[in-house]
């Protein structure tokens, strides 16, 4: 089979069998990475090719018909900020944007992505600054053990790229879908609210 | 209390930055080269004798590694099970979702079909779900010897406590009260799944958990495994909730350590979310009966209290009943039967004992209070402990102040109203419990060393659930050390570098490590003194061992709840209006992460009194709503805004004054909730979750759900 570079992979030259590049997370794997061969590699499932914007790059890839975005995302882009906690949309963990708008990556297929623009939580801080709501996020202790709290950051993102200044009711109604087992719900609001528009947002009784 | 400079102050965590960018690496997040995917095959009957398992189609698929079965694995699982033999794969399985086999293969896709392809033939064998029915002489033996649990001693009898004559507290009782509650078995349902990596070097064994103790998983993978402790490691850096089913090992771990070792590569097991719901475990379901005495005066003279305990099949969890031990009272019987049955296997969640004992209990009290026609307030105050047991002193005790701060704060004369007063569709009630949760000390770990810069690096074997343990044990070096936290830099979750540390449970690491933190940042301060600060690459070292006892005193925490909510009488809707939750923590050690611990907690209580439960096929013996949204856990939508309010005490034996504040939260608000509801309607619901059709029923409207 064919090798190609995590690089390559990532920007977007790449396509073909590098799906199946099983890329390891530390860095000092990454070299041995290299030599890995593709953990999928026996798989005979079929394949689509798409054109895919993540976090603003384009990437060419192929796909098995049958990966969700979630998978694409975590086994495949290295992308794992982006999580998976119950594969069958109720509990939100896994939230990106698709087009701007928060949906669950783990019931929507790779292979409709095609054309389309995603953006994870990787995505949310630019050129090294971090974004309004992950610096709220942080000062008003919204993640507990943290495993919701990129969806949790993807749907405040989205709503407050719809609306600026949204009260708590709309806070609560635009982030139900996005479950907290750790219940810090009033902390996530007071933070949105914190970095929204929304004027006197102190103490989170906006 | 003194003031503190560094510890006491709301503080961010440490790692804040890593959990808002995604960059946090949970088990489920690492990657290892040629790493194999597990799935496991799991019984869909309650009870069934497994006569064969084929695993040949299964075994002949492209890409499939390795199968484990009872045939080629014995392994026991001893943390799964603390009385019974429990293997990783039981015959005969004993209840829906007991693991039968598990399948590695190159991606979990191909492992999942596998499993789909392995044929077991079942011999189904009578069950029963109901604690009381499976005491029953006709009842299915699920474990041999019996359905009744043996106790800690090994007696299958009932754990029994008493003081005092309960015929003398009766007999001196103007009114007495009986009546029976019921909860119902539900799931902690942390956002992380069950996963476990691992990996082989030779004889060594390395495995990245999800588990909230490093020490005691690690301790636990290799007894079960026969292995010499030194040879295994266990990682958790980032940890996603566990609420209690991630404490020791996991069946997980051992099967992800037998597959590495069958294939010769690194394997990680993942399980589903259905599987986390049904094979993992949940609270244990009570039934409780209480018989209460009392004085016109209000005096308790007399409680009895005879409970039930649902441990499923295998005997992983306690199954304590706590809570009578906040009451002062001469003459005090309680027994729990702890049985055996076939429905999901129960064990710790968050304070295990606690909510649903507690409120049966303050249920209890509530209506005593009303029989008598005293304010629920007053009654408490009268009867509250003020020695644990009657009889030893505590530590300290703050259980006073927060009744009466609470109930100002909560403006408690205001809200509260003679039960069932109101009227019309939509009526308003208030309602309060309180609560203790043992603060217990022990043996923990701790290494500080710092190096020629002033740089501090602080060494603990804690995991952080969620709790921002490592900030606390950062903050509570730094106020030692006295320098800023930033000086501090804390290293966990890793037992190869990480000495002993008690494990995230029971609200015991910041008493335990803490403790140990201090002696460290004790003697490094001396030994800097003497020595002068390390030069060039040198590092001072303090490495210490702590292990204090309580000096024959108790030791606890306390809270008491308030709660005002709203019933709508046709469709028995609740809402929750306002809730207040005051706690004796002692030194609150980062008044930033505490809040969040309580209003968590608190809206995990909420959740569990108004919608929490596995709900089960009768007939059949299966789960039949394993998920969230089967299981309605709170959302955004549901929750109230909670108010949170800190009596700190200044207790002597842990650091800085601090006792347990993870588990308290969630005691006593499932009590809070039923008496606000009762305040509000003038009906008692005795069971629990208070669902819909309950609370019609509860207000007589049966007909609606018609």
């Amino acid at each position: 089979m064919g090798k190609i570079s995590r690089r390559r992979f990532v920007e977007g030259t790449g396509a073909g069998v590098i799906a199946v590049t099983a890329v390891p997370l530390e860095a000092q794997q990454k070299k041995s990475a290299a030599t890995a061969s593709g953990a999928a590699s026996a798989s005979a499932a079929p394949r689509t090719k798409i054109a895919v914007t993540i976090n603003g790059s384009k990437h060419s890839v192929e796909v098995e018909d049958r990966w969700t975005l979630n998978e694409l995302l975590r086994e495949h882009l290295e992308l794992t900020g982006t999580k998976l906690g119950c594969d069958r949309s109720e509990c939100g963990a896994c939230t990106v944007l698709i087009d701007g708008k928060a949906m669950y990556s783990c019931t929507q297929l790779a292979v409709w992505m095609d054309g389309r623009s995603v953006q994870t939580v990787e995505g949310l801080a630019k050129n090294g600054k971090l974004d309004p709501l992950q610096q709220a996020f942080i000062e008003h202790d919204a993640p507990q053990c943290g495993y919701c709290t990129s969806g949790q950051l993807m749907s405040a993102k989205a709503l407050l790229n719809r609306n600026p200044r949204p009260t708590r009711d709309e806070v609560q109604h635009a982030m139900a879908g996005n479950i907290c087992r750790c219940s810090n719900y009033n902390h996530y609001v007071e933070a949105v609210i914190a970095a929204s528009d929304t004027p006197s947002a102190k103490g989170g009784k906006a | 209390m003194n003031p503190l400079k560094t510890a006491g102050h709301p503080t961010q965590r440490i790692d804040a930055l890593k959990r808002v960018t995604g960059t946090a690496t949970y088990t489920s997040d690492k990657h290892f080269p040629g790493m194999l995917y597990a799935r496991v095959l799991r019984s869909p009957h309650p009870h069934a004798r497994v006569k064969s398992v084929d695993v040949s189609k299964a075994q002949a698929m492209p890409g499939v590694k390795a199968i484990i079965t009872r045939d080629n694995c014995d392994v026991v699982w001893s943390s799964g099970d603390t009385r019974n033999k429990r293997y990783l794969f039981n015959n005969p399985v004993r209840y829906a979702g007991d693991a039968v086999a598990c399948v590695a293969a190159i991606d979990r896709h191909t492992a999942e079909e596998a499993t789909r392809l392995i044929a077991v033939e079942y011999e189904t064998l009578p069950f029963v779900l109901d604690a009381e029915e499976a005491l029953k002489p006709e009842a299915p033996e699920i474990q041999p010897g019996g359905n009744l649990s043996a106790d800690d001693k090994g007696k299958r009898e009932a754990e029994v406590y008493k003081r005092g004559s309960l015929d003398r507290g009766f007999a001196e009782a103007d009114i007495v009260l009986e009546d029976r509650f019921q909860s119902a078995h539900h799931n902690n349902a942390q956002l992380e799944p069950r996963v476990s990596i691992a990996l082989w070097e030779g004889d060594k064994l390395t495995v990245h958990a999800a588990t909230q103790g490093i020490a005691n998983c690690r301790t636990d993978i290799a007894r079960d495994l026969k292995m010499p402790v030194e040879n295994v490691r266990v990682v958790c850096e980032y940890m996603g909730g566990g609420f209690g089913n991630k404490n020791q090992c996991q069946d997980s771990d051992l099967m992800a350590a037998v597959l590495a070792k069958k294939t010769g590569t690194p394997v990680k097991v993942e399980f589903s979310r259905k599987e986390d719901f049904i094979s993992v475990h949940g609270r244990w379901p009570v039934t409780q009966y209480y018989k209460v005495g009392a004085k016109k005066d209000g005096t308790l003279t007399a409680l009895q209290v005879r409970g039930y305990s649902g441990m499923g099949p295998y005997r992983k969890g306690r199954g304590d009943q706590g809570g009578p031990e906040v009451y002062q009272c001469a003459n005090v019987e309680q027994s729990v039967t702890t049985v055996y049955t076939n429905m999901a296997v129960s064990a710790n969640y968050r304070a295990p004992a606690y909510p649903h004992s507690v409120f049966g209990l303050e249920s209890v009290m509530d209506d005593i209070a009303t029989r008598l026609k005293m304010d629920p307030l007053e009654f408490r105050l009268k009867n509250m402990t003020r020695k644990y047991r009657d009889s030893v002193e505590y530590s300290s005790i703050g259980l006073e102040q927060c009744l009466r701060e609470g109930a100002a704060k909560f403006e408690w004369k205001k809200r509260w109203h003679e039960p069932g007063l109101d009227t019309g569709n939509i009526r308003r009630g208030a309602g309060m419990g309180m609560g203790g949760f043992g603060s217990s000390v022990g043996k923990s770990e701790a290494i500080l060393k710092v190096d020629s810069k002033g740089q501090y690096h602080l060494y603990v074997g804690v995991t952080d659930v969620g709790t921002a343990a490592k900030t606390t044990m950062g903050l509570i070096a730094a106020e030692e050390l006295a320098v800023p936290l930033e000086k501090v830099t804390v290293h966990w979750g890793d037992t190869a570098d990480c000495p002993y540390s008690v494990g995230e449970s029971g609200g015991r690491t910041t008493s335990f490590t803490g403790v140990s933190v201090v002696e460290a940042a004790k003697q490094l301060k001396k030994q800097i003194a003497e020595k002068g600060m390390p030069k060039g690459s040198d590092m001072l070292t303090a490495s210490v061992v702590t292990d204090p006892d309580t000096k024959g005193l108790a030791r606890y925490s306390f809270l008491a709840d308030f709660c005002e909510l709203e019933v709508d009488m046709s469709t028995g809707h609740i809402k929750i209006l306002k809730f207040l939750a005051v706690h004796d923590s002692g030194r609150v050690i980062n008044p930033l992460t505490a809040q969040s611990q309580v209003q968590g907690g608190v809206i995990q209580g909420l959740s569990m009194a108004l919608h929490e439960e596995l709900l089960y096929d009768k007939r059949r013996g299966i789960p039949i709503n394993a998920g969230y949204y089967g299981a309605r856990i709170m959302t955004h939508l549901d929750v109230p805004l909670v108010e949170t309010m800190f009596i700190e005490t200044d207790d002597p034996f842990g650091p800085f004054g601090a006792k347990t504040l993870g588990e308290p939260p969630i005691v006593g608000v499932v009590a809070a909730v039923a008496n606000a509801f009762f305040n509000a309607t003038g009906r008692r619901i005795k069971s629990l979750p208070f669902s819909r059709d309950k609370v019609l029923d509860a207000l007589g409207k049966k007909e609606v759900l018609a």
